[in-house]
Order: C-alpha cells, then structure tokens, then sequence
C-alpha cells in the first residue's frame, strides 16, 4: 500500500515513553516556576533560570518532539525510521542527562557538574541526530518539509554544540570574547534554528492534515525556510566574525519575513479548512501560532539601532521574548498537538485489530475533553499573570502564574497518563 | 452468476455498508467524506472497492481500509474482498456529499 504511513510507523514503546517523559517535565518545570518568582523580575542569567529553561527546552520540548518526530518521520519522510534501538538508547541516555544538566544548573555547578551533564546530554542529541540522518537518507521522498525537518535538525547539532563549549569553557577559559555572546547564539540556534524550523515543518503537515485543507500554496513554505535559514545563518556568522555588527537588525527582519511566511500558510490552511469547528487541540495550536506574533514584534524593537532602550526595560523585554517563546509557542502548540497525536497512537494499538469487528471508542474518547477544555482556561489565565507578572516585575504575580501553570500541568498530566494507560474497552456487536 | 439487478442491489448494500465505516478525525463516515470511488460486485464471490484517503499520510489509513473489509466480510461471509487504494484522482473537498458538509459545518 504505497503512500500509506502506518506500514512504516516505529513501534509504540519507542514513541510513547517520550509523551511521559515530557508530560512530567513540564510539571517539573511548572513547579520550578512557582519556585523561582523573583528570578523572572531581574537579569535573565541566573542558575535557576537556566535550569527551569533547559527543563523546559529539553525536558518538555525537546522530548515530545523526539517521540512526536519518530512518529511524523514515516508520515513525512514515507520512510521508516532508520533504528528503533538507537532511539530508545537515545531516550535513556537523554532522559537522565537532562536531570543531571538540571541539576547542575539548579545548584550552580558550573565548574563541576555542568561540563558533566552537557557532555551526556551533547551526546545524546548526537545519537538523535545520527538517526534522522540517517532515515532521511533511506527515504525517496524529499520535499520542503523534509528540508525544514533536516534543517532544524542540524540546527538542534550545532545548538548542543555551542552549549558544550559554553559547558567546558565555565571550567577551562578558552573563549575569547565573553561567555553572553555565545550564549545568545546557543539560545537563537535553539530557538529559532531548532524548534521554530521544526515545528514549522511539522505543523505544515499537520495543521492542513487536521483541518483538511487542500490546495495549499506550498511557495509560502520555501519561501519561510529560505529567509528564516538565511537570517538565521547570517545571523551566527555575523556574531563569530563581526560579535554583531550594525547589520544584525536586517538578519533579524529576514528570520521575521519567514516567520510571517509560514504564519500566512497557516492561515490559508485555516480560511480553507473543510473542518469548522475547532477541538481543544487545534484551539491550542491556533494560539501557539498567533503567539509569534509577540516575539516577532519584541525581537524586530530590540534590533532597531536607533531605539534605546534602558536596561531595566531591555531586561523585561528580553524576559517577555522567552516568556512569549517557551511558555506560549513551544508549551501551546505541544499542549494541543499531544491531543492530536497521542490518542490516535495508543487507538492505533489498542484497537486496529478490533475495527470493523466490534464497536470501538474513537480516538478522542481516550481522554477527558471536560478536563482538556478546563485546562485550556487555566492555561492562558496562567499565561496572562505570567505575562502580567513580568510587566509589573512584581514576583508574587509571576508565582501566581506559575501556580496556574501547575494547575494546568496536572490537568495535562492526568489527561495524557489516562490515554497511555488506557484499557481496551468493546462491545462485541452480535449481528444475529 | 446472478442478474444483474441482484448485482447491483448488493453492491447498493455494500454502499450502505460502508456508510458505518467512521473516518475517527472528522468523524463522518468515508462514504459522506466522498472516500468510497467504487464499489463492484462480479457476481459471484468477489467484491472489489476502490477507495481513497483525505491524505496520502494518513496515520490511520490502514486502519480504516481494514475497518473497510472486515464490515464487508461481516455481511458478504464467503466472499472475497479486495480494498484498492488510489490517490488519482486525489480526494478534494468538493467530494462530500450534503450530509457530509451538514455533519462538517460547511
């Protein structure tokens, strides 16, 4: 059966572990929030700081997107993923680096622990790395959303790269300019090169999949991966040659032209959308999506040379910026997309062998919609404190957020462990 | 071999047939979603159909194609089912019928 994805789709155990993982992560992470309030109202390179966005970063995004990517590489690449034991080594060796990386991170170890962790966890991306390659290697299909996905991949290389060296330079001193450069060039790596092309490849499929969009102007796509990379690009290199010349706002305007790209295909995909009506999971996907909009300006004031701005204003701003990035794009789109993706791998499972022979529940009968939509509430009054809390640099607000925030966690979790956990539930229909 | 009025009632049944097979995301079944291309019946104990997806990366086409079969074989017992899939002509939206947009909000 040519075309059809599930033939070459990876093995549960491998994909599943990932969507737990990450589901604990971001409770973690939320806690870890509500820890740290008045970090979230000073300078932004703090040991808490860096702990709660790598638990974030690794923990929740990273880690869904591995598992989430294990899935979409057989829909996307129409290939079969290169190793399934590779992947869960990968998922191990991951998995307990990142703890450590916290860890170290948490309690300040940066010239003990830290060059440690970020060796393990260097090495883990490594291995990820080599999988995707290799598997996109395997396939004959290579179009825009492949180049997106092997882009962002590379990105996601060069991003853990940085971050060793900015590891084993905390311990050894041998950077020549200081450790903040590189420092944004790691987190602009992270963010724009690895989950901004990622999500950006795999929503392109996803979204117009959903929403049954058809005849989708897919030069918008080329369009956004050619400036986000050139930017991108000319961005990193602008930064180890020149350590930011005045250009760095027109490498910026290019990422944002792409960016505004790919926003125009999604909303092509939504006017034409044969599906009207939204689910909770498409709602948080729409919202992850309209929320780049918020980096988007921030970054494009932040840039312009001719505006100054005072320190304690940059501060919030820069602070808004990741904020907008972690918490709304990368937490909303997750947020939705679990509930797209995992209940129809664990239906897939539980019931492919029972179709058409006894009356099965439909996918999204796996977890609790009520709670689902609650936690959809919960999560953007989280947001709007969050975002309240950082404007006002008032500590107590941004732990209320944070409270929030945990709330909506639970909420997920308990969704997302009663769709892994589900138990297979027929009525045998009697035809006589 | 049976005339040709019987053929077509059972493959008018198999058309009714089909309109139980639920495409779990939008939850219309195939037949409304305009999926369903074919249906022919030779009259003796063969039924073939011919089908298609909404996309060629549907992660859940075979489940669908296997939900296709086994609601035939479940009225049709000694008989021999045969699902094709085709993407040519490729499904568009304009292939769903009234009730199907009714059901989609269209």
């Amino acid at each position: 059966m040519q075309g059809l994805a599930t033939d070459n789709a990876p093995s549960p155990n491998v994909v599943i572990p990932h969507f737990a993982y990450a589901a604990v992560s971001f409770m973690v992470f939320t806690i870890l929030v509500v820890f740290s309030g008045s970090s979230f109202t000073g300078h932004f390179f703090q040991p808490d700081l860096l702990a709660i966005t790598h638990m974030a970063a690794l923990g929740w995004g990273t880690m869904i997107i591995f598992g989430a990517l294990y899935q979409l590489i057989p829909v996307i690449f129409e290939t079969a993923l290169y190793s399934e034991l590779l992947a869960k080594i990968t998922f191990w060796l991951f998995g307990a680096g990142i703890l450590f990386l916290v860890y170290a991170f948490w309690t300040a170890g940066f010239t003990t622990t830290l060059p440690w962790a970020a060796g393990i966890v260097f090495l883990a991306l490594l291995l990820f790395i080599i999988n995707v390659f290799l598997s996109i290697g395997k396939a004959d299909k290579k179009n825009i959303k492949t180049m997106f996905i092997g882009a962002a991949t590379l990105w996601l290389g060069l991003t853990a790269l940085i971050g060793v060296l900015i590891a084993f330079n905390y311990k050894y001193n041998f950077f020549s300019q200081s450790h903040l450069l590189y420092l944004k060039m790691h987190a602009h790596m992270g963010l724009a090169g690895w989950f901004l092309l990622l999500i950006i490849g795999a929503a392109a499929t996803l979204i117009p999949m959903f929403l049954i969009s058809h005849q989708m102007n897919e030069n918008k796509l080329k369009f956004s991966f050619y400036f986000t990379n050139g930017g991108l690009l000319l961005l990193t290199v602008d930064w180890l040659v020149y350590q930011g010349s005045h250009f760095l706002s027109v490498w910026g305007i290019l990422i944002i032209t792409g960016i505004i790209f790919f926003i125009s295909y999604i909303r092509e995909s939504y006017k034409k959308r044969l599906r009207k009506g939204l689910d909770v999971g498409m709602k948080h996907t729409m919202i992850a999506i309209l929320s780049l909009i918020v980096p988007v300006a921030l970054g494009l004031i932040a840039t312009q040379p001719f505006i100054e701005i005072e320190s304690q204003l940059l501060w919030k701003m820069i602070m808004l910026y990741g904020l907008s990035i972690f918490f709304i794009f990368i937490t909303s789109i997750i947020l939705g997309q679990t509930y797209k993706t995992l209940p129809f791998i664990v239906w897939l499972v539980k019931y492919k062998s029972l179709v058409g022979k006894a009356k099965t529940p439909l996918p999204k009968e796996l977890y609790s919609e009520k709670l689902a939509n609650l936690q959809l509430i919960i999560y953007l009054l989280a947001i709007l404190t969050l975002v309240a809390g950082v404007v006002f640099a008032n500590s107590l607000i941004v732990e209320a957020g944070g409270t929030l925030l945990l709330v909506t966690a639970v909420l997920y979790n308990i969704n997302v462990f009663k769709i892994i956990y589900h138990r297979t539930n027929i009525t045998i229909e009697n035809k006589n | 071999m049976r005339s040709p009025e019987d053929i077509k009632a059972a493959e008018s049944q198999v058309w009714y047939i089909l309109k139980f097979v639920i495409d779990p995301e939008v939850e219309v079944n195939i037949v409304d979603m305009g999926l369903v291309y074919n249906v022919e019946y030779n009259g003796e104990n063969k039924i073939d159909i011919t089908m298609t997806l909404s996309t060629p990366a549907c992660p859940i086409g075979d489940a669908i194609i296997l939900n296709v079969k086994e609601v035939v074989l479940a009225e049709f017992k000694d008989h021999e089912v045969d699902v094709k899939l085709t993407f040519d002509p490729p499904w568009t939206p304009e292939m769903v019928s009234e009730e199907g947009k009714k059901i989609l909000g269209m």
